[in-house]
């Protein structure tokens, strides 16, 4: 794993602490129950050991995909369980039983709502805490292989820098959720975030 | 002893009868499998990007063209035939679509003909192969057969 300075780690927490936050509000007002949102580990994962971080290549996961524009771009993708998503679908919509993700309109969309709360809350974050202008775009949804889900955010157009942002969070409040937060910069974006604090 | 062999992202792997070959969630990315029957030796490639003059960056098994230039020496030691070599491949999925807009780039679809391209410079045949679509795929090599087993999630699973 990458040398990172205490300074940097404290940054890279701080930032998480400050999105969960912001994720946290926005998550209870919309789905009208208080949500709790925890960041137990905030990590900085060099490219080519993101497999191992994500864990099973085969495991199928939700993932919400937005690209964030502006100073220090690049491709922002926050990964939930299928069942955890088919919770929230579930309440956000008033449902009576979890819906099917993979082929429910209604709940893709409500999902890709709760994931454009979730992504720019980080995003946000990153924004508040650098100083540097970012924009996300609206997100994407697909429910697959986390793999392939990742290789294909991975190719999109522009080049990735080597270390990619890994934000745990724990959501409390529907259920136990776990979820993960990726800020995947375009080159140079890493330097002019966290080049701010001169780290 | 069957043993399967792993080939990672940006990777590739070689191996003989009963070795099977497998690469975990293809999304954009193509697995191809180049192998010699009659000898039963086969290898397979995890390809990201269609070519390395794009981009050089990174190690050489990513990209179409070198990765496959890779994988036929390594196959040539251990005593492939080269007019016996044959292909099959797999992946090259658009996994995210965003709503009203059609992607200009497509990297799924120029990985499957990138690759394409270069087994056609090598001379090699490609017999069979399943490309595109949105979803992403598991995919196992059996040697000793020649099949190629395709796994997904939701869009069932099939040999080619």
């Amino acid at each position: 794993m990458m040398e990172i300075s205490a300074i940097r780690l404290e940054a890279l927490k701080e930032i998480g602490n400050i999105g969960s936050g912001h994720a946290a509000t926005s998550l209870s007002n919309m789905l009208q129950t208080r949500i709790d949102m925890a960041v137990p580990k905030v990590w900085l994962v060099p490219l080519e050991r993101l497999p191992e971080a994500l864990g099973e290549m085969e495991a199928t996961k939700a993932a919400l995909y937005l690209k964030v524009e502006g100073d220090a771009p690049g491709k922002a993708i926050f990964v939930l369980s299928v069942e955890s998503a088919e919770i929230i679908a579930k309440t956000l919509l008033w449902m009576k039983e979890p819906p099917n993700i993979y082929i429910d309109e209604m709940a893709q969309s409500a999902l890709r709502e709760v994931g454009n709360i979730l992504v720019s809350s980080f995003v946000i974050a990153l924004t508040q805490f650098s100083g540097v202008m970012l924009q996300p775009s609206t997100p994407a949804l697909a429910v697959d292989m986390i793999g392939a889900m990742i290789d294909a955010v991975l190719l999109e157009e522009g080049k990735v820098d080597d270390s990619i942002l890994i934000i745990d969070t724990k959501l409390s409040g529907l259920d136990d959720m776990e979820g993960k937060f990726l800020f995947i910069p375009d080159e140079g974006s890493l330097d002019k975030l966290l080049g701010v604090f001169g780290i | 002893m069957s043993n399967t062999i792993l080939v990672g992202m940006a990777d590739y792997k070689v191996g003989k009868t009963p070795d099977k070959l497998m690469t975990a969630g293809l999304g954009s990315c193509i697995g191809v499998c180049i192998y010699d029957l009659q000898s039963q030796i086969g290898g397979m490639a995890h390809i990201m990007l269609p070519s390395s003059r794009e981009m050089m960056k990174g190690n050489a098994a990513k990209y179409a063209d070198s990765c496959i230039e890779l994988l036929l020496e390594d196959l040539y030691k251990m005593g492939v035939s080269r007019i016996r070599l044959k292909a099959k491949m797999a992946g090259g999925a658009q996994m995210f679509t965003f709503a009203g807009k059609t992607p200009l780039l497509k990297i799924g679809e120029r990985n499957a003909e990138a690759v394409e391209q270069e087994l056609k410079k090598a001379g090699i045949p490609l017999l069979a192969y399943d490309v595109g679509g949105t979803f992403g795929r598991t995919i196992h090599f059996d040697i000793k057969t020649g099949d190629l087993y395709i796994k997904t999630i939701n869009h069932g699973e099939k040999v080619i």
